[in-house]
């Protein structure tokens, strides 16, 4: 399918995984998009491993790789004047420009909103920065750890009471800004529909981190306690995780209509589930160690994939614990055909996840392109769309600005 | 708001429950969407989950609760009716003539057996967009399958990436699945309307927990496929060193370090005052320092014991280093970035007089074109009156017969259980 954004140009110049992903959401559904990256090194992710292979190479790096599916790709240095000016013409035809420099930075550059807007009324530029546009800490460094600590969510969500705190892996907090960012694209184009004016979207990753656990901040107004991790330790039935024959498990309690022991004691055929010492949560967790020791060994006999089968037929619900690896070859997906394979020079053909929603029962994920090489796109968007001759290309290539 | 929401003239009927969903359809009624959330009396989970205040449900539970505020029926109307009676469904048909979207999260199955899957309603209104928002998707072997937002984390992938350095996996949390779900439904939305401007059609869109987890640990996907396991460092990384978590000078208390090159750890060098061990030529270089992590950050974290967290990480920023403090959700509420940035919402829900004013968490972006303002917070049912006679055209005496035939509902019913 061609992909509901498909009028629509995306430039990104933006460096940090939350804009890269950001503009990914985009250009999935189609929007023709171009990743303006630094000649040379290019985007700071290329360098980062792991990479395919294991050889280290910029086109390589598994992070770089899932991060710009869809998009093309151009080398230009916006703080040579040539390449600002060049930047600038392609802004003109551009619905959305989606940038991560430090606040006050595109001012220097003098690409701001302001600038763009008076040559494109219509451009959405999007700032994604670790902290926004103004306050305090607009101009702090951040990374997704950060994020993470300022955001409240390390302190409170992933980790063990008694251990330091710890937090998610993969940057889900760059993640979560990035979608928030392409809610706010969506809602500003639909405004532009009715006003003819873009916008300059304002995305702080440090408030995605705050507004991504179920609330931080109203539980304490409410009730004037920090909530603290530590919410699995112990928790047998209600999210430890749990080994089985090839893999592990986390269980829950719902399901059994209010009677859990039971349900789970028929179950896995463990009679001792139902010793009133469990019946209730407290009672649970201050036996924790005796009812994971009946609990652990019976749920040790079933493979995965059986278990689950096997607890969904009897209404039960639980969480597989899965690899990358189970997740890559689950039926499941297999069947609902979620996975898309995109082929690339360096690395051949991989399958990459979809957009996580069908729209009429196609998998919502337009085009079919990995991620761009470094400057791949340069002669066919410059040359091609500016008009740039292949002797003004030399030059600009000469002069480190492509 | 002075100038109408992007979204004034849309309509949302929504079958919600728990998180995910609400927290997506939340979106759209921030910018103008008039959003009806359709309750249950028999289904009051979302009602009795609080937080309330100091922990104890008032005389009115079912108003209190500040989930309902952050997500729940913010900026909502609420229609508590019983939509698997006749007369309830009825009336629900004759909403969707009125409507552009019908959302849901039971599982698969449940739509249609109430007569709403996509192709009834379609046949009342062509335009109309459904979205089910569920685990596993309409379609596959787990579709029957039920879910709780943390075994969808465990699903996906991520759960199995987290852990601390050498240790198991762990819980990657109870439910950032819900929000990181919430932010793609209301994505897609957004995109089936924009889409139906060009088409005029409706659509259907078949939205999964599972899948968008998925998609947000795409690198680990790739990984797997060419065979390279992705080790779990706790709040390490995979090439930054100094890159972790360590204890500041009071209890529990903890700051972030993150060094991502040479200079930047010249700069931290200097804060510290040049220890004698930040000398040592095993720390010199990017490869070296990460070799020696462990070392490394022992000894940094000797250096942060002695400090108070706020004021070091302040200091380590002005000095151009990376840091900032593990803060708790006290330090959140008088965080002076998030007052000045008007992040934070203090807001007295009229339909909870007793509670008074409370801090939230507001939202995640600023769009100046498209302003978002918290300006009511739906109380169970409080909208029936108007809903029944302006968009349904009952008259007063047949929404007082829906009333006493016990089919909607202004209330819990008498013997509902106090949570």
């Amino acid at each position: 399918m061609s992909g509901i954004l498909s009028e629509l140009r995306v430039l990104e110049l933006a460096n940090r995984p939350s804009g890269a992903f950001c503009a990914k959401l985009l250009a999935d559904q189609g929007a023709d998009t171009i990743k303006v990256e630094p000649p040379g090194w290019g985007d700071q992710s290329r360098q980062e491993p792991p990479f395919i292979g294991e050889v280290p190479h910029p086109d390589r790096s598994s992070v770089f790789l899932s991060f710009n599916t869809n998009k093309r790709g151009i080398t230009l240095d916006v703080e040579q004047a040539e390449g600002r000016k060049l930047f600038l013409r392609l802004s003109q035809s551009a619905d959305i420009v989606i940038e991560s420099y430090r606040p006050g930075r595109m001012a220097e550059l003098v690409l701001d909103y302001e600038t763009l807007a008076q040559e494109n009324p219509r451009v959405i530029l999007v700032s994604i920065t670790y902290f926004g546009q103004d306050g305090p800490y607009a101009d702090y460094q951040g990374d997704d750890l950060v994020a993470q600590a300022m955001g409240g969510y390390l302190y409170a969500v992933t980790g063990s009471a008694a251990k330091p705190p710890m937090g998610t892996a993969l940057q889900q907090m760059e993640i979560t800004a990035a979608r928030n960012g392409a809610v706010a694209v969506m809602a500003a184009l639909l405004r532009r529909d009715q006003t003819e004016r873009g916008t300059h979207i304002d995305v702080s990753t440090m408030e995605a981190a705050v507004s991504t656990p179920s609330g931080l901040v109203h539980p304490y107004t409410y009730t004037g306690r920090n909530p603290h991790r530590g919410g699995s330790d112990g928790n047998v039935m209600d999210g430890m995780h749990l080994p089985t024959l090839d893999g592990e498990v986390t269980l829950t309690t719902a399901g059994t209509g209010g009677r859990p022991m039971q349900a789970w004691a028929e179950f896995l055929e463990e009679p001792g589930l139902t010793d009133p010492k469990f019946a209730t949560r407290g009672g649970r967790m201050e036996h924790w160690e005796e009812l994971h020791s009946l609990v652990a060994p019976r749920l040790a006999q079933w493979t995965n994939l059986d278990l689950m089968r096997e607890t969904m037929a009897r209404g039960l619900v639980i969480g597989l614990v899965q690899t990358p690896t189970q997740v890559v070859e689950s039926p499941h997906l297999e069947e609902r055909g979620f996975f898309v394979e995109l082929d690339h020079p360096e690395t051949g053909a991989m399958l990459y996840p979809g957009s996580g929603f069908f729209i009429d029962g196609d998998n919502a994920m337009a085009g079919n392109r990995a991620a761009p090489q470094l400057g791949e796109h340069n002669v066919e968007i410059l040359g091609g769309e500016l008009g740039l001759s292949l002797r003004e290309l030399g030059l600009l290539r000469a002069a480190r600005v492509i | 708001m002075s100038e109408k929401g992007v979204l004034d003239g849309v309509r949302v009927l929504t079958l919600e429950q728990v998180h995910a969903l609400p927290w997506g359809t939340g979106f759209l009624a921030d910018l103008g969407a008039d959003v009806i959330r359709v309750e249950s009396p028999d289904h009051l989970q979302d009602r009795k989950a609080g937080p309330f205040p100091d922990g104890k449900a008032g005389e009115e539970w079912w108003n209190e609760g500040g989930n309902l505020v952050y997500y729940g029926t913010r900026n909502k109307r609420s229609l508590c009716m019983d939509v698997t009676q006749p007369r309830g469904k009825e009336v629900f048909l004759k909403l969707v003539e009125k409507t552009d979207i019908v959302t849901d999260n039971f599982r698969p199955g449940t739509m249609q057996r109430f007569g709403f899957d996509h192709d009834s309603l379609s046949a009342i209104n062509p335009r109309i967009i459904t979205l089910s928002s569920t685990a596993y998707g309409y379609t596959g072997p787990w579709r029957r399958a039920g879910s709780r937002a943390r075994t969808v984390d465990a699903a996906c992938g991520l759960s199995y990436l987290t852990g601390y350095e050498g240790g198991p996996s762990m819980r990657a949390s109870n439910n950032y699945m819900d929000h990181s779900v919430g932010n793609n439904v209301a994505y897609a939305l957004l995109l089936a309307l924009y889409q139906r401007k060009k088409t005029g059609k409706g659509m259907r869109v078949d939205l999964t927990m599972l899948e968008t987890g998925v998609s947000a640990v795409g690198p680990a996907i790739l990984e797997a496929q060419k065979g390279i396991t992705r080790d779990r460092l706790g709040c390490a990384h995979w090439w930054k060193a100094p890159h972790n978590v360590y204890p500041a000078r009071d209890d529990d208390r903890w700051i972030v370090i993150v060094v991502s090159s040479d200079e930047e750890w010249e700069r931290l060098k200097e804060v510290m005052g040049f220890p004698d061990w930040a000398r040592d030529p095993r720390f010199d270089t990017a490869l070296s320092r990460w070799r020696n992590r462990h070392e490394l950050d022992q000894l940094l974290g000797e250096w942060t014991s002695r400090q108070d967290d706020l004021e070091m990480a302040r200091d380590l920023q002005e000095k151009g280093v990376t840091a900032g403090a593990c803060i708790t959700a006290r330090d959140l509420v008088n965080d002076a970035h998030l007052q000045e940035r008007e992040y934070l919402w203090e807001f007295a829900n009229p339909q909870a007089p007793e509670v008074g004013a409370r801090v939230f968490a507001g939202r995640p972006y600023r769009d100046a074109g498209n302003p978002m303002t918290l300006s009511k917070v739906a109380g169970l049912g409080q909208d029936n009156g108007t809903i029944l006679t302006e968009l349904a055209g009952l008259s007063q005496s047949e929404i007082d017969g829906l009333e006493a035939d016990g089919v909607i509902f202004g209330a819990p019913r008498p013997d509902e259980p106090r949570p």
